[in-house]
């Protein structure tokens, strides 16, 4: 019963899972009507359909530039910040609870305002990116500089370690498997992000495709165009996870 | 041995900065810096329709008053409550099973972890052709948002009960009902805690977005009506109330954790 199993048993039940999953979309499009859902072949020839054009490429093109300059400041401005507010013991305790309050709003709230002040450029989406994916990074990365044991620091002390020397040797790669976790965090937010502002702000890349194919009630470029965002999501946040099992090791905790 | 002591002062400015410095004043002071900040930036720098604390302020009691505003909070929290209460019921279930039988772990993983990491943004115009432009297409955009995190982390919980639990239930011949109510569940508390947790604040999401995308009363749609027709301060306040909704949320699990399970610190997944 509790026999190993080999990564290849593994893979070719997930194989076998996917061709099941396949087979009864397929199954499925024969009872519901069109309009409501296109069967499986005819949403994989339109994601052909949509590659060979390019219309894809550039779509995604456009996307990932949105989602990658808004990720990027949120890991640097949480990053920062979070190791800031670790160290620096009266800016946390004035500031904590303010963070802890916006990590639980919903950020898509401000997307109006965002909208009636910057308008329909690039800045205001990379901005919702940005708002969507900074408050789980600084979160997490708060979280994990806190719990640095007092007695690390102490003996970098005693052995004169200067203030950079305890950023660098202690600090950082202490904190890296927590801030990793928020990052990826981030990532599945970020994506939610990068989508609603595509959707509400000026549109543009992959939110463009799904939206004007619900509109033309184009339902197998809506389906194919939502599978394309879904792996997008699969791969990012697949990639989040490996990194962060990289660093998870060396935090010594579970897996 | 010599002791250093810092210069005496007066004891009333003694206490007086023992009380300034007390991590509540400090918290108090951060906020009435932030609020002023933000108040002097827009008042220089931002056209006047813009919001600001003292603009919040004064339209505060209209808004509070307002039977529509309470009418459109009630319709939106309402929602989200009813869609988490359903992607619990059913998450926990299918949860449970992933984590205890590995042949429905195979079957599903790929299906799971890819539903979960779709952005729920992206359903919209596919909620909205299934469910038309109606309070059942926000119902069901809130469970899809909750669901997965809740049965990624309730498997995760069931996949972690000790062997030893289930051998010791086995050994004194429990029946496999009384295995999953007395063992596996109770065992699972705190990863399911933690998914609800998640769960929640994607479900407000998913509840303001699809009243954005929707146009259905709520209050999102409160929100993007007010700050359209250039009333920020009003739609503020709706973001507000949201906000203190996701706070309440939030202490109200911290708080469970806390005073029923002691011991747990984190071990959440997601995001």
């Amino acid at each position: 019963m509790n026999r190993r199993e080999t990564i290849w048993q593994r893979w070719t039940i997930y194989a076998a899972a996917l061709a099941v999953g396949a087979a009864l979309w397929q199954l499925a499009s024969l009872y519901v009507k069109p309009t409501f859902l296109s069967s499986f072949t005819e949403t994989a020839a339109r994601v052909w359909e949509l590659a060979q054009t390019g219309v894809l490429a550039q779509a995604l093109a456009s996307s990932l530039m949105l989602f990658g300059t808004g990720l990027a400041c949120a890991i640097i401005v949480g990053g920062v910040l979070g190791l800031l507010l670790a160290r620096a013991r009266l800016l946390r305790i004035a500031l904590e609870n303010y963070i802890m309050v916006l990590y639980a709003t919903p950020m898509v709230a401000l997307i109006p305002f965002i909208l009636s002040m910057m308008g329909f450029g690039f800045a205001p989406k990379a901005l919702v990116v940005f708002l969507f994916a900074v408050f789980p990074i600084l979160y997490n990365t708060v979280e994990g500089a806190r719990s640095i044991k007092a007695e690390m620091l102490e003996v970098a002390r005693s052995f004169r370690s200067d203030e950079w020397a305890i950023w660098r040797d202690v600090l950082v790669p202490y904190t890296l498997p927590f801030a990793l976790t928020g990052i990826r965090q981030g990532v599945g937010r970020g994506l939610v992000g990068m989508i609603a502002a595509e959707f509400f702000l000026s549109s543009s890349g992959m939110g463009q495709i799904i939206m004007r194919s619900g509109q033309d009630f184009d339902i197998p470029s809506l389906y194919a165009s939502i599978l394309v965002v879904t792996i997008l999501g699969v791969a990012l946040i697949s990639l989040g996870h490996a990194l962060e099992n990289r660093f998870a090791a060396w935090r010594g905790l579970d897996r | 041995m010599t002791v250093s002591v810092a210069p005496a002062p007066s004891r009333t400015s003694g206490a007086l900065r023992a009380l300034l410095t007390s991590d509540g004043a400090v918290r108090v002071i951060a906020g009435i810096v932030i609020l002023l900040v933000w108040e002097i930036v827009v008042a220089l720098w931002a056209p006047p329709f813009v919001a600001r604390p003292s603009g919040i302020v004064t339209v505060f009691p209209a808004v509070i008053v307002n039977p529509q505003f309470w009418r459109s909070a009630g319709l939106t929290l309402g929602a989200v409550f009813q869609g988490l209460g359903i992607a619990f019921a059913i998450g926990t279930v299918l949860g449970v099973g992933i984590g205890r039988i590995r042949f429905v772990d195979r079957l599903s993983a790929l299906y799971i972890s890819g539903f979960f990491a779709m952005p729920l943004t992206a359903i919209l115009p596919l909620v909205s052709l299934w469910f038309g432009y109606t309070g059942d297409a926000r119902l069901a955009t809130i469970v899809f948002a909750a669901f997965f995190s809740i049965v990624l982390n309730v498997a995760d919980g069931a996949r972690a009960v000790p062997p030893e639990f289930i051998e010791v239930s086995r050994s004194f011949r429990g029946s496999a009902w009384s295995r999953l109510f007395d063992v596996i569940l109770p065992t699972s508390i705190p990863y399911i805690l933690a998914g609800v947790r998640l769960a929640a604040g994607r479900a407000l999401i998913g509840a303001v977005v699809s009243e954005f995308f929707l146009s259905i009363p709520g209050l999102g749609f409160f929100i993007l009506f007010q700050a359209r027709s250039f009333h920020h301060n009003e739609a503020f306040v709706g973001v507000a109330v949201l906000a203190v909704a996701g706070v309440l949320f939030e202490i109200a699990l911290r708080q469970a954790t806390a005073r029923y399970l002691p011991w747990y610190r984190r071990g959440e997944r997601g995001g």
